[in-house]
């Protein structure tokens, strides 16, 4: 891996991290193109913090390396924050300073900033250049943050957490920004617990649970490993006969619970399974088809649920 | 994939930092009363009293009072202030997500010392003006040891701060702890009245501690007396084990 011969702008090799007894971080391992939008996804807990905290430099890997744009995080980490923009999550600014204020100041660390005037108005904040960061909201604070992460032109950016306590416009609002980041041909690694966001930004995605990569790929390729396309779940009023749908080439599993039915297959399984159903003469109340979402695929690979409401709670 | 040339925040950056810190200051009005308001209360108090000559044409405001209230500004912003913003940083994260900008930590100690400076330049110059046109007083018998006093004892109070950041889990016990050593330093040092009150160790450990040997150490320049050896290494040993202690303990996250 020397810097003159990569076209990677991130490279990890088999990052380990424990906190106590706790494995945080296992054999993490994984490379991110330049100019790729780059998604970690995960639960809480799953390492992803850790993960984009070791890429970051911010903490000491027990074993492993991780090279931004061919810099050695630990070692090189004047010149890699002058190229690494980094969103924390939760981070808070000092209460009594504006909007305009903390933008200009952290513009002033760097050699060439965006301009304050140009970068508020792209984060949707305009409006409130001149108001305190204790008076902004959730929403308007998370923004502020992210510009604060693009004020120094950066060429790789770490987003933890983008969109998390924004509302459905200020959402599609950041998905933009980050689409124009993809435009100039900045470097995006994306932790998100969001199905969405993921689905919707990221080129390739990396699949964390419990401290490992359990999948890594576009998030289309995920979704085939979910191990089926389509899903048709419907009610009757009365009974389906038992080894009607099991006989049909289309399906792969049934669920049923109550009157209640989920069958999971490939090729045009609702029309399959409506024929059938309808030749032996079951009455459907209600049906409702649809394909495999990299939701379903998480599951697949990691046997739990992401639950983006649940976690938000928490 | 080209070379990443080094650049190190100049003086826009120091600036920039300088500016913010002193605008949150003077947004923060309760933090800026007790540096400025309190040591006033003490000057208008005493100085009712302070216009016996005790010799050298200087009276008791001038070798007694003015010293004493020029210590408490500056101990009050270096030992109470400074480390509850520093804690405040730490609590919040401010350092954390300074940490990943190309602004180093020192960027922010420096720029929170100088913000300091200028809020101890501001409180006694306060009470100098005030104790001059309305109470006469009068400019030290020796203005440079007085000015070199002075400065010695702010590095020697900055050095307890750092001491109080660095052991301060939460912006809260920052100040509270900060307050305790404020007013031990105090109490030991004269800042309730004469040291004859206080039991003899106690007087001759106060006597050395920053507090009772930078107001002495000024008293004496003040009256054109011979500095205390005393007053200057207790004051040393200060910047010296402050440094120490903090550098040991002190953490950014």
């Amino acid at each position: 891996m020397t810097p003159t011969t990569s076209s990677f702008a991130v490279e990890v090799d088999r990052l380990h991290k424990r906190y106590g007894p706790k494995v945080a971080v296992e054999e993490v391992s994984l490379s991110v193109a330049t100019g790729e939008i780059f998604g970690i996804l995960g639960r809480n807990g799953a390492g992803k913090t850790t993960t984009v905290e070791l890429i970051a430099g911010l903490r000491k890997p027990d074993r492993g390396a991780v090279r931004v744009l061919g810099l050695d995080v630990r070692r090189d980490r004047a010149r890699l924050r002058q190229v690494l923009g980094v969103q924390l999550q939760n981070a808070t600014l000092p209460s009594a300073l504006t909007v305009t204020e903390l933008v200009r100041l952290f513009g002033s660390f760097y050699p060439d900033p965006l301009p304050p005037g140009e970068l508020i108005e792209s984060v949707g904040l305009t409006a409130s250049g001149r108001t305190r960061f204790e008076k902004l909201s959730g929403g308007q604070q998370q923004r502020l943050s992210i510009a604060l992460a693009l004020v120094g032109r950066p060429r790789v950016v770490i987003l933890d957490e983008l969109t998390t306590g924004l509302d459905p416009e200020a959402r599609r609002q950041m998905w933009a920004t980050v689409e124009r980041l993809r435009e100039s041909g900045v470097t995006v690694l994306l932790v998100s617990h969001a199905m969405e966001e993921v689905e919707r930004l990221c080129d390739r995605v990396a699949l964390l649970d419990a401290g490992r990569v359990v999948a890594l790929d576009s998030p289309s390729g995920l979704v085939r490993r979910a191990g089926f396309a389509q899903r048709v779940t419907f009610r009757t009023a009365t009974p389906v006969p038992c080894g009607l749908l099991e006989g049909l080439g289309e399906v792969e599993r049934i669920r049923a619970d109550g009157d209640r039915v989920t069958v999971e297959g490939h090729g045009d399984l609702l029309q399959a399974v409506s024929v059938a159903l309808v030749r032996a003469g079951v009455t459907v109340t209600e049906t409702r088809s649809e394909q495999a979402t990299l939701d379903d695929a998480f599951v697949a690979l990691t046997g739990h649920r992401l639950d983006p409401e649940e976690e938000r709670v928490r | 994939m080209t070379e990443v040339p080094l650049h190190r925040p100049g003086p826009r950056a120091w600036t920039a930092l300088l500016v913010c810190e002193l605008k949150m200051v003077s947004r923060d009005t309760a933090g800026l009363i007790v540096p400025l308001g309190l040591p006033m209360i003490i000057l208008l108090m005493s100085a009712s009293q302070g216009g016996r000559v005790v010799g050298n044409g200087r009276t008791v405001l001038d070798v007694y009072v003015l010293p004493l209230v020029f210590t408490m500004v500056v101990a009050m912003t270096a030992v109470v202030n400074m480390p509850s913003f520093l804690a405040y940083y730490r609590r919040t994260g401010i350092l954390r997500r300074l940490g990943v900008t190309p602004a180093s930590p020192a960027l922010v100690l420096v720029a929170q010392v100088v913000a300091g400076a200028l809020q101890m330049a501001a409180g006694v110059g306060a009470a100098w003006l005030v104790a001059l046109l309305a109470f006469d007083a009068n400019a030290p018998a020796r203005v440079g040891p007085a000015l070199g006093v002075l400065a010695l004892t702010v590095t020697a109070m900055y050095a307890v701060g750092m001491v109080v950041a660095a052991l301060a889990p939460t912006p809260n016990s920052a100040i509270a702890i900060g307050l305790c050593a404020f007013f031990a330093l105090g109490a030991t040092g004269g800042m309730f009245g004469g040291r004859d009150s206080l039991p003899e160790p106690l007087a001759a450990i106060g006597d050395r501690l920053p507090f009772g040997a930078g107001s002495q150490a000024l008293s004496a320049a003040w009256a054109g007396a011979p500095i205390e050896a005393g007053s200057l290494i207790g004051l040393s040993v200060t910047v010296v084990v402050g440094s120490v202690v903090s550098a040991a303990f002190f953490r950014w996250e």
